[in-house]
């Protein structure tokens, strides 16, 4: 084995994560900008696999996974303890962009980002495996306005009829009403929710349904999709962690999107369903007329790019972050602003 | 004009030809000089009415009649909620019947007339229409941004237009000098009559401006109706915006060979009886999206695939 350590030269410190380091990096052999992943020894329990479990699953999917819309492994070596990932490199993030207020994003804009996103999710739920942590965060873009959906570290297969999975995955902000009701049972409909939510988030600019805990994220979605009752949700009471809510009516998506227009209200509606058997799957969704309307999506090169490609990614934490940790950190007190 | 007049310090324009009379919400006038005075705290109360007031709200008195201001001011607070639009409405009626209802209120506000029971009226109104007023006022922000647009657009071209013209300008009078300077020198080395070639050069030169004003003037004319030439290259600039991308068509993607038969699709799985074979879903598995399909479909897949594959 020649020296894999050698093979990459590290440019760049780009970002850490909780499990992983992340580097940008020069490819000496084929002088490719890549970003290797240094996967954190992390404590023994978690390494108690050998590796960290997220580390292995995106191993274990990504290198059987080939396509345009997703982040490509391109190649895993080990150095002493340590295991590293080498992707492609991507200059942003989705979140990144929609939080530029210096970026503009044209309805162009906003249907070529669902259609590459929309066109992988296709394909990995085509090859039974739910990505189960859909944010747009991570959806990774290049400078070629390239969409690639990345951090496989929640990713699973689906479709086996007696295995039980957890409902603790997705970001809150983006976690279907079926998990938060603490579904063991479930399938696409989790990552549709997740891509219902990033589309209102492109509209919006801001975060669509930003709750603080499990709970008032359930009350979020119920005051702006209505309280479901068994009718229009059957078996709903029987989740694991059903609550029963106070009955908000429905509000009218027109109202809450008014610059939208009818065929994306349409696929808005249909992505966040609140009864998962009623959610479209992805090929659903691509067929639907949203996306064979005019206006025709953005070419690659037509999508907006931050204008400080250049130094993205700093150490500073982004402002979702700071959010989260304020709510879970518990109170600290603020100091009152005049 | 000249009988304009402090209500205060009693100063009049005649006396003070700079006095400028400044108005707050309730309509009562000032001096410039008394507001830097009463209000040298940033608020105060108006000397007439004692009403409360702050001073970052006055300005300039631009109508003599201060009850003018009065209303603009009130006019201005009332259409900040009041901003629903004809197409808001299903019929002219009730359209008519809304402006009259803003009318009532500018004149109580403005006369005093129960002013505790319109007020009453307005929030009573905003609390209603919340989400209609939000919606017209950011509808509202929007069609101001694309105006001011259009408004540094003509700008620019106003601007481009000047430059052409003093370009001109400059160039006619270069033209002159030179004309002038060559008179002169043909004047001096000519042989001819000094007469006849002032003549010729005057005739000449009336040719020339003949010639230049004609290509000129289209040209000027081309940028005085600039408003709508502007305007036509206003859309000419959005053009780049909306891109022309061939529109989207759906492609199914790209199933690799599975060196097998094809495993039927989930409508035969549905009506094909594949289902009587595996464990239905009950319902809270379905209520949470699960459903006994998948798992079916699945297992066809890996049962068939790979079946024609020889060693």
């Amino acid at each position: 084995m020649n020296e894999p350590t050698l093979r990459y030269e590290k440019i760049d410190f780009l970002g850490e994560g909780q499990f992983a380091t992340v580097y940008k990096a020069r490819d000496v052999k084929t002088d490719k900008i890549v970003a290797v992943k240094k996967i954190k020894i992390g404590s023994r329990l978690e390494a108690q696999d050998g590796i960290n479990r997220t580390a292995l699953r995106e191993i274990k999917l990504l290198q059987e996974l080939e396509h345009i819309n997703l982040i490509g492994l391109l190649d895993v070596f080990g150095q002493k303890s340590n295991v590293s990932l080498v992707f492609d490199f991507m200059d942003t993030d989705l979140e990144i962009i929609v939080k530029d207020s210096n970026i503009v994003l044209t309805p162009a804009n906003v249907k070529a980002y669902m259609i590459m996103t929309l066109k992988g999710l296709e394909y990995l739920h085509q090859n039974w495996i739910l990505h189960r942590d859909l944010k747009p965060n991570n959806l990774l873009i290049n400078r070629e306005g390239i969409l690639k959906i990345g951090d496989f570290g929640l990713a699973k297969a689906f479709g086996s009829p007696t295995r039980i999975n957890t409902h603790q995955v997705v970001t809150r902000w983006y976690r279907s009403p079926e998990l938060l009701f603490g579904a063991r049972q479930y399938g696409t409909g989790v990552d549709m929710w997740a891509v219902g939510c990033i589309l209102a988030e492109l509209l919006l600019r801001v975060p669509f349904l930003p709750g603080e805990s499990d709970l008032d994220q359930l009350s979020r979605i119920f005051q702006v999709f209505g309280t479901p009752t068994e009718e229009n949700w059957p078996g709903m009471k029987g989740l694991t962690d059903y609550v029963q809510f106070k009955l908000f009516p429905p509000q009218q998506l027109r109202h809450i999107f008014s610059a939208a227009s009818d065929d994306l209200l349409q696929l808005l509606e249909s992505l966040l369903a609140l009864y998962p058997p009623n959610r479209c799957d992805c090929t659903q969704a691509l067929q639907m007329p949203y996306f064979s309307n005019k206006p025709a999506p953005s070419v690659g090169s037509k999508l907006p790019m931050p204008s400080n490609i250049s130094k993205i990614e700093t150490e500073k934490p982004s402002l979702k972050r700071k959010l989260l940790d304020n709510i879970d950190g518990g109170s600290l007190a603020k100091r009152l602003q005049f | 004009m000249d009988d304009q007049a402090c209500p205060r310090c009693k100063t009049t324009k005649y006396r003070n030809p700079s006095l400028k009379l400044m108005v707050n919400v309730c309509g009562h006038a000032l001096c410039e000089n008394c507001v830097d005075l009463l209000f040298l705290k940033g608020s105060g109360s108006c000397p007439d009415c004692n009403v409360p007031l702050r001073r970052s709200n006055f300005r300039v008195q631009l109508f003599e009649d201060s009850m003018v201001e009065k209303e603009i001011d009130i006019r201005k607070r009332v259409l900040k909620d009041y901003n629903k639009k004809e197409e808001d409405f299903a019929t002219l009626r009730e359209y008519n019947d809304y402006l009259e209802e803003i009318e009532t209120i500018v004149y109580n506000l403005c006369n005093n007339i129960d002013i505790v029971g319109t007020n009453k009226r307005i929030e009573q109104y905003k609390k209603d229409n919340k989400e209609i007023i939000m919606k017209n006022k950011a509808k509202i922000g929007r069609e101001e941004l694309e105006l001011e647009e259009i408004l540094e657009i003509e700008k620019q071209m106003e601007d481009l237009r000047r430059a052409e013209i003093s370009r001109l300008e400059q160039e006619a009078k270069k033209q002159k000098i030179r004309e002038k300077e060559a008179l002169i020198d043909e004047l001096m080395f000519a042989e001819g009559d000094a007469k006849d070639i002032l003549n010729t050069f005057a005739q000449s030169i009336a040719k020339k401006e003949e010639v230049d004003v004609v290509p000129i003037v289209p040209k000027v004319t081309q940028f005085s109706t600039g408003v709508k030439f502007s305007r036509g290259s206003g859309s000419q600039h959005n053009v780049p915006v909306i891109e022309e991308g061939p529109l989207y068509k759906y492609e199914a993607p790209i199933i690799p060979d599975r060196c097998g038969p094809d495993p039927p699709s989930i409508q035969n799985i549905i009506n094909g009886g594949y289902l009587h074979h595996v464990r239905a879903e009950n319902e809270t598995e379905k209520a949470g999206g699960y459903s006994s399909t998948l798992p079916c479909l699945r297992a066809l897949q890996d049962a068939m695939a790979g079946l024609y594959h020889a060693s």
